[in-house]
């Protein structure tokens, strides 16, 4: 094994190590606000670090930047509904004041 | 090594998944697995070499499905948690004949697999053709020249189903997810944004996937979900609105389809003597065309399926 | 085992999984799921036939159950809506215990 899949196969399983922990983050914290935290973030950092392993893997700069693409829409998906759910939740629960973690 | 470990973690997460689907004790729980469930079935398609199921799985099975199953749990939101009635059949009963049914399938499988078959299944044949085909994509060959009948006969169902839903549908007050625009209510900041980058980047998908699918993986049911996903994006963020009726435009968009079809069917009744043929020569510029058309009818159908109104206005 | 036989045992399974959540199930959603869920397994074990001897795969089924897809969606959003009618006339969410409550 080379340098380059040593590197990729390691950022990989970093990657999956961020999902695992916004997983568990998701199913052991108490209310919306903070298992939206560790969604989004974790997540977000688990694909991006999951995206470059892959790029690495792949190579051909055309298969990057496809998968750099769908890092992007990931993010910005992920980006949008973790607002609107925040919103709805604030709202739901009656605003900055009561709101529990 | 590695491929039997991730067919193996597919299918114990559809197993599971389904059983959520069937048995979650809530119903929002049932229909997000059952979300999922349509993402991990587009994962054993691409796992299954067949790319093109995977595109229209994931866009039609796991994301439109699930914007109209979430769509209708909205609407029947008042009564999910009430005490339901107990079945007609016992669990034991029910099990025993699932479990028989199971059995059945699983003989009828194994016969069809291990049964000497036929000398040249169609799709050999099919596959021995497509060099006299116009399209690479054997899939697409098949779809639009070889059964063309089926996607006509398809295109029909995907309106009968529209003109079904129709006629049982609610007042368009009821109707579909209510605007959130109420009164006193701002838009969420990052909505427009979103609509900005993400309406010309779906456009774009759909045109690519419509003009890929003769020589790669897509066609025009895939391009059709894409922009049916863009139908409900702009009806879920009020950028259209429902009414009741259809106009003549949008009805003419979802029978140019099958019109459309029809047409170049009876070209090739015509030129070539026998219906949905295509004139030799002409056969790809003729695809492009109907693909385009079914292209367009898939995806108003499934949005106004969605919305469940007679049809979509823009602005206020 | 070879990856043909491991999908058509889970279409089986699915199979199963489906027929008994119709039977058991009375919340209408749910038994729409569930013949959604019966669907799957059919497309399921068509592609894995699709495959079976190695060569490229049989585009027909292919093309087949491309049809089911489209045509399954289109049979969940009218059942949906038969669904919300049934619910807007008469309050209930199932089929059974209409009987009792006397019209």
């Amino acid at each position: 094994m080379n340098v380059a899949a040593v590197v990729a196969w390691s950022l990989i399983a970093v990657g999956s190590g961020f999902f695992l922990a916004g997983t568990v983050g998701l199913l052991r914290f108490p209310g919306v606000f903070s298992r939206l935290h560790a969604l989004t973030k974790a997540d977000n950092v688990g694909l991006g670090l999951l995206v470059l392993g892959l790029a690495i893997l792949a190579g051909s700069p055309w298969t990057a930047l496809k998968l750099a693409v769908i890092w992007a829409l990931a993010l910005l998906a992920g980006t949008v509904s973790c607002h609107l759910i925040a919103r709805y939740a604030l709202r739901e629960q009656g605003g900055r004041e009561r709101a529990e973690p | 090594m590695m491929d039997w470990w991730l067919d193996s973690l597919l299918v114990l997460g559809l197993l599971w998944l389904a059983w959520q689907a069937v048995s979650a004790p809530r119903v929002f729980r049932s229909v997000v697995m059952f979300i999922v469930f349509g993402l991990f079935m587009s994962l054993c398609w691409a796992r299954l070499a067949a790319p093109d199921l995977a595109l229209a799985e994931a866009a039609i099975g796991a994301g439109l499905t699930g914007a109209l199953l979430l769509s209708a749990y909205r609407a029947l939101l008042a009564r999910h948690e009430q005490r339901l009635p107990e079945p007609r059949v016992s669990r034991p009963l029910a099990g025993l004949i699932a479990v028989l049914c199971a059995l059945a399938f699983g003989v009828l499988a194994w016969v069809l697999l291990t049964v000497p078959g036929v000398e040249t299944p169609a799709g050999r044949e099919a596959l021995a053709r497509m060099d006299d085909l116009a399209v690479d994509n054997p899939v697409t060959g098949v779809l639009l020249v070889f059964r063309a009948y089926d996607t006509l006969m398809e295109l029909g169902v995907l309106l009968l189903a529209l003109l079904g839903a129709r006629v049982v549908a609610e007042p368009l007050r009821a109707s579909g997810p209510g605007p959130w625009q109420r009164p006193g209510l701002r838009e969420p900041v990052l909505v427009a944004p979103l609509l900005a980058l993400l309406v010309p980047l779906i456009v774009l998908m759909a045109g690519y996937l419509l003009w890929a699918g003769t020589s790669a993986p897509g066609g025009a049911f895939q391009a059709g979900a894409v922009l049916a996903a863009l139908g409900v994006l702009l009806r879920l963020t009020g950028r259209v609105r429902p009414t009741m009726n259809s106009s003549f435009h949008e009805r003419a968009l979802l029978v140019l389809g099958l019109a459309v079809f029809t047409v170049a069917g009876a070209l090739g009744f015509g030129f070539e003597g026998y219906m949905l043929s295509y004139p030799a020569g002409w056969s790809y510029p003729i695809i492009l065309v109907v693909e385009s058309a079914l292209m367009l009818s898939i995806a108003l159908t499934l949005a106004l399926l969605f919305s469940g109104s007679g049809g979509l206005r823009g602005g206020e | 085992m070879d990856q043909v036989l491991l999908y058509v045992l889970t279409a089986a399974a699915l199979f199963g999984i489906g027929v008994y959540g119709l039977l058991v199930q009375t919340h209408l959603l749910r038994r729409i799921l569930a013949v959604n869920v019966i669907g799957n397994a059919v497309f399921l074990l068509l592609i894995a036939w699709a495959v079976r001897d190695g060569q490229p795969p049989d585009p027909v089924p292919h093309a087949m159950v491309l049809t089911g897809i489209v045509i399954a969606v289109s049979a969940t959003a009218f059942a949906l809506a038969l669904l919300r009618r049934y619910h807007r006339d008469t309050g209930c969410v199932s089929l059974e215990g209409r009987e009792d409550e006397g019209g």
